[in-house]
């Protein structure tokens, strides 16, 4: 049954070494995927190259259908999957300030893993901003604790909140998915290549 | 980064584009980035590996995190201890903090993405910025950026890797909420940023 | 009739499309719907390995063991009152919820034996297969561990295992009752909360591993 680790199918140390290889596949598919190039992430928020929404959605829908598909022929445990709690108020807050992140630095964690491993200088500038930024993040933690632990509503799912079943949730996301990919092709044409 | 090196940083300027980029000198053309969906079907495989083996997902921030904490135990173990905060990732002393997941899995990011960019030709020493800013201004502001990313991403718990991508894949609420905040965050912020890039 | 080539990408869409369609008719195995083999279960049971007796759990807690996870089923006050030491507080009622581990050894006791045996059936339910009930419950503990009375013809192996249990009820703050004396009618009074055994064993209440699984 999986998840395997959490069935006792292999211990801590061997977990650690499946990290690295899926860590490696992660690494592989981001740079593939050009998102080892500021460039191309940022070309995002001005609409002339849509990846990062193609790449992501495609992801989350690939991932999201296998999932739903191993736990309907009960090959998934599903509830021994990790869900981080929903903390709403301050995740959004969190979602905002990084997208801002994301256009004023041309990254994100992951993508700045993969940049400054291609050998781009930004990526690795980006990497010790985000340690920079973790160092001040734990001085002003006491300060921001509770706003930061506010909300929280469990692990929760789309499906739970809307009272709907879990099915027709996925089925309506691969729906909006499909259409927004048309609709971001339609936009790169638009925008056009003004790179 | 010295004044000096920066002389010899190529960087990726409005003659190369950004469907590909050439490597100038070597005699490979760096190969064209592969078709999106292509590229997050295997992302999403690599995901859905993760569920099946090992019941989490994939993150990155979590791996900064950890080796600040890390870092900072060294360097001040009394202050590291007693910041709430840097004492979750150092955990109760038995284990290394670095002998954590997600340390693992960045590093192995590294290595996958190291691995595609020499197979494709873009693994190079550069700067990518767009045409009308200089080297300087731009690796500031990426400083800058991961600052902010590092503040987002730990009040969102999470980045889009982890959020995003795990949390979406999940239906998690707080994931999906973060991940369409990303993206206003973003579209607000572009046109004061777009001299960065365009 | 000839069909229109279509590209790649059209052809990845129509296949989502269905895979989502098909979707519609799911039901993931998540949340508070479990599935019982009633043979298996009836099995285990009948070969009765799914107890630990109060004597074995009083070893495991001196010896610092800490592969196991200790859960009191009952109310809030009962509990601060008096628990077994290295027991967790977790209602029956919030079983299901609690993060536990499929692969920790999880022992349940309550007061005599009834809500152990029925948390015991659902957690097998939900996939737990270490799950061991404490033989007799808190009862059992009193009895076997706190407060051991030597029977009244007691052979030499009998008087050996009673002194090993007078030195285990001392250890829990608990007496050996006089020797041949029946279980005392009056209500025993149970021993204050001692401090954790000195042998190491972690304190349960103190963060338990650094964040593990967020991002």
């Amino acid at each position: 049954m999986a998840p395997f680790y959490k069935y006792g199918f292999f211990g801590d140390e061997m977990s650690l070494v499946v990290a690295f290889v899926l860590g490696t596949g992660f690494g592989f598919f981001l740079e593939r995927a050009g998102f080892g190039s500021a460039r191309k992430l940022a070309a995002q928020f001005y609409l002339y190259d849509m990846s990062v929404f193609k790449v992501m959605f495609t992801a989350i829908v690939t991932a999201l259908l296998g999932v739903t598909y191993l736990a309907w022929i009960g090959w998934l445990d599903l509830s021994q999957v990790y869900l981080v709690p929903t903390h709403l108020v301050p995740q959004i807050v969190g979602g905002l300030v990084l997208g801002v992140g994301f256009v004023v630095g041309g990254y994100c964690p992951g993508t700045s893993v993969a940049s400054l491993a291609t050998g781009r200088v930004d990526g690795l500038v980006y990497a010790f901003g985000i340690g920079a930024g973790t160092l001040v993040y734990a001085e002003v933690y006491p300060a921001i604790k509770d706003f930061v632990n506010s909300n929280d509503m469990g692990q929760v799912t789309l499906p739970e909140v809307l009272r709907l079943p879990w099915g027709l949730v996925v089925f309506a996301v691969v729906v909006i998915a499909v259409a927004g990919f048309s609709a971001a092709t339609l936009v790169e044409r638009r925008c056009g290549d003004k790179a | 980064m010295t004044r000096g090196r920066a002389h010899h940083l190529e960087v990726n300027d409005v003659s190369s584009d950004h469907r590909s980029a050439a490597m100038p000198g070597s005699g490979l053309p760096a190969r064209p980035y592969w078709n999106p969906y292509l590229a997050g079907i295997g992302l999403g495989l690599v995901l859905l590996a993760a569920f099946v083996l090992v019941g989490r997902g994939l993150g990155a921030s979590g791996a900064f995190s950890s080796t600040v904490a890390w870092l900072v135990n060294m360097v001040a173990p009394a202050h590291a201890q007693s910041n709430e905060f840097l004492q979750g990732y150092l955990g109760d002393g038995t284990t290394h903090p670095l002998k954590a997941w997600l340390v693992f899995e960045v590093l192995g990011v590294m290595a996958g993405a190291l691995f595609s960019g020499l197979l494709a030709g873009r693994a190079r020493i550069a700067v990518e910025k767009g045409p009308r800013v200089s080297t300087a201004v731009r690796l500031l502001c990426a400083f800058a950026g991961g600052i902010l990313m590092a503040f987002g991403a730990h009040l969102a718990r999470g980045c889009t890797s982890g959020q995003a991508l795990t949390g979406g894949a999940l239906l998690n609420v707080g994931s999906w909420a973060f991940m369409l905040m990303v993206f206003v965050g973003g579209y607000a912020v572009a046109w004061f940023m777009r001299w960065q890039w365009r | 009739m000839k069909l229109p080539a279509l590209t790649l990408n059209q052809k990845l869409a129509a296949a989502a499309l269905t895979l989502g369609a098909l979707a519609l008719f799911s039901v993931p195995h998540r949340g508070p719907v479990v599935t019982l083999d009633a043979r298996e279960l009836a099995l285990i049971v009948e070969k009765e390995v799914d107890h630990v007796t109060p004597s074995e759990l009083a070893g495991w807690i001196v010896q610092g063991r800490s592969d196991y996870r200790l859960i009191d089923l009952r109310a809030e006050p009962d509990y601060a009152a008096y628990h077994i030491p290295t027991a967790e507080n977790v209602t029956v009622a919030a079983l299901p919820e609690f993060p536990l581990l499929r692969t920790e050894k999880i022992v349940l006791y309550s007061d005599g034996g009834i809500h152990a045996a029925q948390a015991w059936m659902l957690m097998q339910a939900q996939g737990y297969r270490a799950v061991y009930t404490v033989l007799g419950g808190l009862e059992g503990w009193k009895d076997e561990v706190l407060y051991p009375a030597l029977p009244a013809q007691a052979s030499a192996v009998e008087r050996a295992r009673f002194e090993r249990a007078v030195a285990l009820s001392r250890f829990f703050g608990g007496e050996p009752r006089a020797e041949g004396g029946a279980a005392a009618t009056a209500p025993m009074e149970l021993p204050r909360l001692v401090a954790p055994p000195p042998s190491g064993a972690a304190s349960p209440v103190a963060p338990r591993k650094k964040k593990k699984e967020g991002c």
